[in-house]
C-alpha cells in the first residue's frame, strides 16, 4: 500500500475532485485489491490492474453521484466569472496563471464536468485532460475503441456547448 | 467550406492534438464564420478548463494506510462470520437433528426415571388403602393374636365354659 498508495490517489484525483471522495475511492480500490488479489493472474503489471480498479471504483462513484442538470453564470462564483472574462479577453496569452487562479478554473471545470454524464466526464478527463490516447482509455475501461471515439467526439460537444452557454451569458451580461 | 465543418473537427479531436495545418485552416475560418469563432472560443476554454482540472492532484493522508487496513480487517471479522453462517447453513439441519436426539435421550434418562419413581412412592401410599393391603395388614393383625385370645377362640372363655357345664350338669 505504501507503494501503490501515492499512484492510486492520484489516479482517483484525475476523475473525482474532492479530497473526501478521492480517499474514499482509494480506500475502495485497496479493498477489492486485498479481497480480490486471488483473480489477478499476474498477465499484466499489478500496477495496470490497481489502475483499472481505481478506474472502475471512480466511474461507478461518478455514476452514482447526482448530476447536475445546466450550469449558468449566476451559478458562477465572483472568482470563476472573473477567470471566465478573462479568457474572453485573450485566451491564447493566458496560459500561466497564478496557483490561485488554476484553483479556480479547476473548480469550474468540476462544475461544468458535474453537468455531463460520468461516462463523458471520464473519457474527457482522460483524453483532453490527461493527453491518453484511445487505446489508454480502451485498456482502462474494457470500452470498444469506437465507444471510447464516439464518447470523446459526443462528451467534447457537450463540454463545449456548456461553456459557450456560459460565455454566451457573460456576454450578456456584459 | 461548409459552415459546421470546422466545429466537426473541433469535436473529433482535442484542441492539443490538432495539425498545424488543420490549426490554421480553423483560424482561417473563424476569421470569417462568427459562429464557428464562438465555438472555437468555448472550446479553447474548455480545453483549459480540462488541463486545470487533471493538474489537481491529492496526496493520501496521513492515516490513509491506517483506515485501508482496518477496512481489510473489519470485512475480513464480516468475512469469517459470514463463512460461519454458511457452514451453519449447511449443516445446520444435520446439527439441529442431533441436537434434538440428545434432547429426547436427556429427557428419557433424567425426567422419565424420576417420573415413574414418584409413580411407585404415589403408589406405595395409595397402596396403603388397596384391598389387599388392608386384608394383608388384616390377615397380618390376626397373626398377631395373643395367646390368650387364640384358647377363647378355640375353647371359648372360662365363664362360657362354665355355664356350659353347668347348662351340662
Amino acid at each position: 500500500m505504501r507503494r501503490y498508495g501515492p499512484r492510486v490517489f492520484r489516479f482517483a484525483s484525475r476523475y473525482l475532485k474532492q479530497r473526501e471522495l478521492v480517499e474514499e475511492a482509494a480506500q475502495e480500490v485497496f479493498l477489492k485489491a486485498f479481497t480480490e488479489l486471488d483473480k489477478y493472474e499476474g498477465r499484466g503489471s499489478l500496477e495496470g490492474w490497481l489502475t483499472r480498479i481505481t478506474t472502475n471504483t471512480c466511474l461507478n462513484m461518478l455514476r452514482s453521484s447526482r448530476r447536475r442538470p445546466e450550469l449558468t453564470v449566476s451559478d458562477l462564483t465572483e472568482d470563476e466569472n472573473t477567470w471566465l472574462e478573462s479568457k474572453m479577453l485573450d485566451t491564447a496569452n493566458e496560459r500561466h496563471q497564478s496557483n490561485e487562479r488554476s484553483l479556480v478554473a479547476a473548480d469550474l471545470a468540476v462544475r461544468v464536468l458535474d453537468t455531463l454524464s460520468a461516462d463523458d466526464r471520464l473519457v474527457l478527463t482522460l483524453i483532453d485532460g490527461e493527453e491518453a490516447t484511445v487505446s489508454e482509455v480502451v485498456e482502462l475501461t474494457g470500452w470498444s475503441q469506437s465507444k471510447v471515439k464516439v464518447r470523446a467526439f459526443r462528451a467534447r460537444r457537450r463540454m463545449r456547448q456548456a461553456v459557450d452557454k456560459l460565455l454566451a451569458g457573460k456576454d450578456e451580461t456584459q | 467550406m461548409k459552415s459546421n465543418h470546422i466545429i466537426s473537427l473541433l469535436e473529433d479531436r482535442p484542441l492539443g492534438r490538432l495539425s498545424e495545418s488543420e490549426l490554421a485552416t480553423v483560424k482561417a475560418h473563424v476569421a470569417q464564420c462568427a459562429g464557428c469563432l464562438r465555438a472555437y472560443r468555448a472550446a479553447e476554454v474548455s480545453t483549459l478548463l480540462l488541463k486545470e482540472h487533471a493538474a489537481r492532484e491529492f496526496e493520501p493522508s496521513h492515516f490513509f494506510a491506517t483506515r485501508v487496513l482496518a477496512r481489510v480487517r473489519e470485512q475480513q471479522a464480516a468475512k469469517e462470520g459470514w463463512a460461519f453462517a454458511r457452514l451453519w447453513r449447511a449443516t445446520g439441519a444435520l446439527v439441529s437433528s442431533m441436537a434434538a436426539s440428545v434432547a429426547v435421550l436427556a429427557v428419557l434418562t433424567l425426567v422419565i426415571p424420576s417420573e415413574s419413581g414418584t409413580q411407585q412412592a404415589a403408589g406405595s401410599v395409595a397402596g396403603l388403602y388397596s384391598v389387599e393391603e388392608v386384608l394383608a395388614q388384616e390377615s397380618f393383625q390376626e397373626s398377631e393374636l395373643t395367646d390368650a385370645q387364640v384358647f377363647n377362640a378355640l375353647y371359648g372363655s372360662p365363664g362360657d365354659s362354665e355355664d356350659t357345664d353347668g347348662i351340662s350338669r
